[in-house]
């Protein structure tokens, strides 16, 4: 279905305040276009200016000239160049700057989104998970010239009239100008006799506050605009630029390979997105700035391995794997009690669902490779050892029940990764 | 420097007559650019691919009619091509099309609507819609003519004008909305 009604209002509207827009391009764009300009008309054939096809009749000139003075005196063919490249470089000088003196009416300019200029940028450390703060500690105040007509960049025709009667004047004060998402930026107005204040932060938000602290949360650059009225009806516009950067995303992965942890270097997978910069820790006092490093622990350890990324603009993000080696898959585990079998010795050897009555002491255990486990009595007297896990007590010293009471283990070993195993505890026996 | 001056200049590939040129009217085509982008980076890029277009096409200006208009119109070229360069947007018909769209008739308080705004709602815009509500409505093209220009179906380009319209309205209202209880 197709409604091909009007609406005038709309229409006229767009019409009105669209059809014969000015809007004021940036010096840098002026610049940058020149330059631009520059380069295409310098490939041009234009037989009245100096362009590529001189220059390469030139060169072709200066080739063949360099190419007989080989075989004339070494003393000439040394001076020839440099003649030459004088002569072309003054003929290439390009960047004409004529233009930008006299220009009107910008002030994108002026406040700068100059990231390069906006001064350092710090970092602090603070603990929150996964992500840094970086925070610019920096006051740009925007433009001060009182012209308002110079500080709006974008006003229509009629706006500057009324501006220019009223003594009315507006001027931005910003916190900063550029910074990470989020970025907070407190604004005031400076306004000479003003009565009504009209912000518009460039992302949908607007306030009529004297000073107001605005949030971004979406990276872009912003026109804030402050339009204010005194209560003659007058009316000042002052704009200033936000830019608000992307943060960039860390994330890793850690590639380990099988075996004890000191004896392989372990790789680690950059898989950060929007990062240019990064910095490894990996716990143990070694950091790396590569985009992926590698890795050998010199001992075992828990280490917290972390990476931050910084983007272009000096945006942070950081992500840490705490502990990151060690094994959810490796335990031992000792019961506390034992009831032994009355009837004899068992042995010892068993498994989970042969000792449903507990008659062997016996630990749970995962990935243990190396193992020693001593038993004493509270006398000191070595009643048990065992270098096998599958071999536990039973309860029995030399053949014999031993008395109920309370007995000491210890247990040596290691795990597969190489993580020392080093326990100790009591067990009582239990008089059934 | 008078157009005429400037003009003659150009087609000389003078400078000074180029650097005049784009200080005259650059704000002019810039305020045009920036109907068709999304943002003010696509305006500038736009911007100057359409002066590069004027300084080196200049002799193709006949003379006769009006010298702005002749540099809107190149300038309205130049912002169709760049929609079918980046025309990622093939698949425009949405299905909320074919629903019935509420046209709303009262009048707008001028003073709540800043070219800014206006600017700011047609680039929120999705490039199809924008093309054509600028062309149909700022431009004052007929719906044949826009369906050639952008190589659509003519009942396309009356479809995405009214969306478009609705669009416009419907945010417009709001921003008003909001703008009156702050003010």
């Amino acid at each position: 279905m197709i409604i091909d009604e009007r609406d005038n209002a709309l229409e006229d509207l767009f019409r009105n305040k669209l059809e014969e827009p000015e809007v004021i391009p940036g010096d840098d764009l002026t610049r940058h276009f020149m330059r631009r300009l520059e380069r295409k008309e310098f490939l041009r054939f234009n037989p009245s200016r100096f362009n590529v096809f001189y220059f390469t009749a030139l060169a072709a000139a200066g080739a063949t000239v360099a190419g007989m003075l080989l075989f004339s005196p070494p003393k000439n063919t040394l001076h020839q160049p440099e003649a030459y490249d004088s002569v072309t470089l003054s003929e290439m000088t390009i960047i004409p700057e004529t233009m930008t003196g006299d220009k009107p009416a910008d002030l994108s300019g002026s406040v700068g989104p100059d990231r390069k200029g906006a001064g350092p940028i710090i970092i602090s450390n603070e603990p929150a998970p996964g992500r840094e703060v970086v925070t610019e500690r920096q006051t740009v105040i925007s433009t001060t010239s009182h012209d308002t007509a110079e500080e709006a960049v974008l006003i229509s025709k009629n706006e500057i009239a009324s501006t220019a009667t009223g003594l009315l004047r507006a001027a931005i004060e910003t916190s900063t100008v550029a910074g990470c998402v989020p970025l907070s930026v407190n604004f005031r107005s400076i306004a000479s006799g003003s009565f009504m204040t009209v912000w518009s932060f460039g992302d949908g938000g607007s306030s009529d506050e004297q000073e107001i602290n605005y949030i971004y949360d979406i990276p872009g650059t912003y026109n804030v605009v402050l339009t204010v009225f005194d209560d003659k009806g007058h009316k000042a516009v002052s704009s200033s630029r936000i830019e608000v950067w992307p943060r960039p995303r860390a994330s890793f992965e850690i590639h380990q390979p099988d075996g004890y942890l000191t004896e392989n270097s372990i790789r680690f997978v950059n898989l950060s997105t929007g990062a240019t910069q990064y910095l490894w820790d990996f716990g143990d006092g070694v950091s790396s700035g590569a985009f992926e490093a590698t890795h050998r622990y010199e001992a075992y350890g828990r280490f917290d391995v972390m990476l931050v990324a910084f983007s272009e603009y000096g945006c942070a993000d950081s992500v840490i794997v705490t502990d990151a080696f060690t094994d959810a898959g490796l335990y031992i585990r000792f019961p506390n009690a034992l009831m032994p079998n009355t009837a004899g010795p068992t042995g010892g050897y068993y498994t989970a669902r042969s000792d449903r009555a507990n008659q062997v002491f016996h630990p749970v255990a995962s990935g243990v490779t190396s193992y020693n486990l001593k038993i004493f009595s509270k006398q000191g007297v070595l009643v048990f050892e065992s270098n096998d896990l599958n071999l536990g007590w039973d309860g029995y010293y030399k053949g014999q029940l031993c008395s109920p009471g309370v007995y000491i283990w210890k247990v040596r070993g290691s795990y597969r990764n190489g993580e020392p195993i080093v326990m100790s505890g009591d067990v009582t026996l239990l008089n059934y | 420097m008078s157009d005429q001056h400037i003009i003659e200049g150009c087609i000389r590939h003078n400078r000074k007559a180029q650097q005049a040129l784009w200080k005259q009217h650059s704000g002019f085509l810039l305020g045009i650019c920036l109907r068709y982008a999304t943002d003010r980076m696509e305006a500038e890029d736009m911007l100057q691919e359409a002066f590069l277009k004027i300084f080196f096409n200049i002799g193709e200006y006949s003379g006769t009619g009006s010298f702005r208009g002749w540099l809107r119109k190149v300038t309205v070229n130049t912002a169709i091509t760049y929609y079918h360069k980046n025309l990622r947007h093939k698949h425009h018909v949405d299905i909320d099309e074919f629903v019935t769209i509420e046209t709303g008739s009262e009048g707008f308080e001028e003073d709540f609507c800043t070219a800014e705004d206006l600017y700011r709602v047609l680039g929120e815009l999705s490039p199809g819609y924008r093309m054509v509500f600028n062309l149909y409505t700022v431009e004052g093209y007929k719906h044949h003519e826009i369906a050639e220009m952008l190589k659509i179906d003519v009942n396309t380009s009356k479809s995405q004008y009214s969306r478009a319209r609705a669009i416009l309205r419907k945010k417009l209202e709001k921003l008003a909305e909001l703008k009156k209880r702050y003010i």
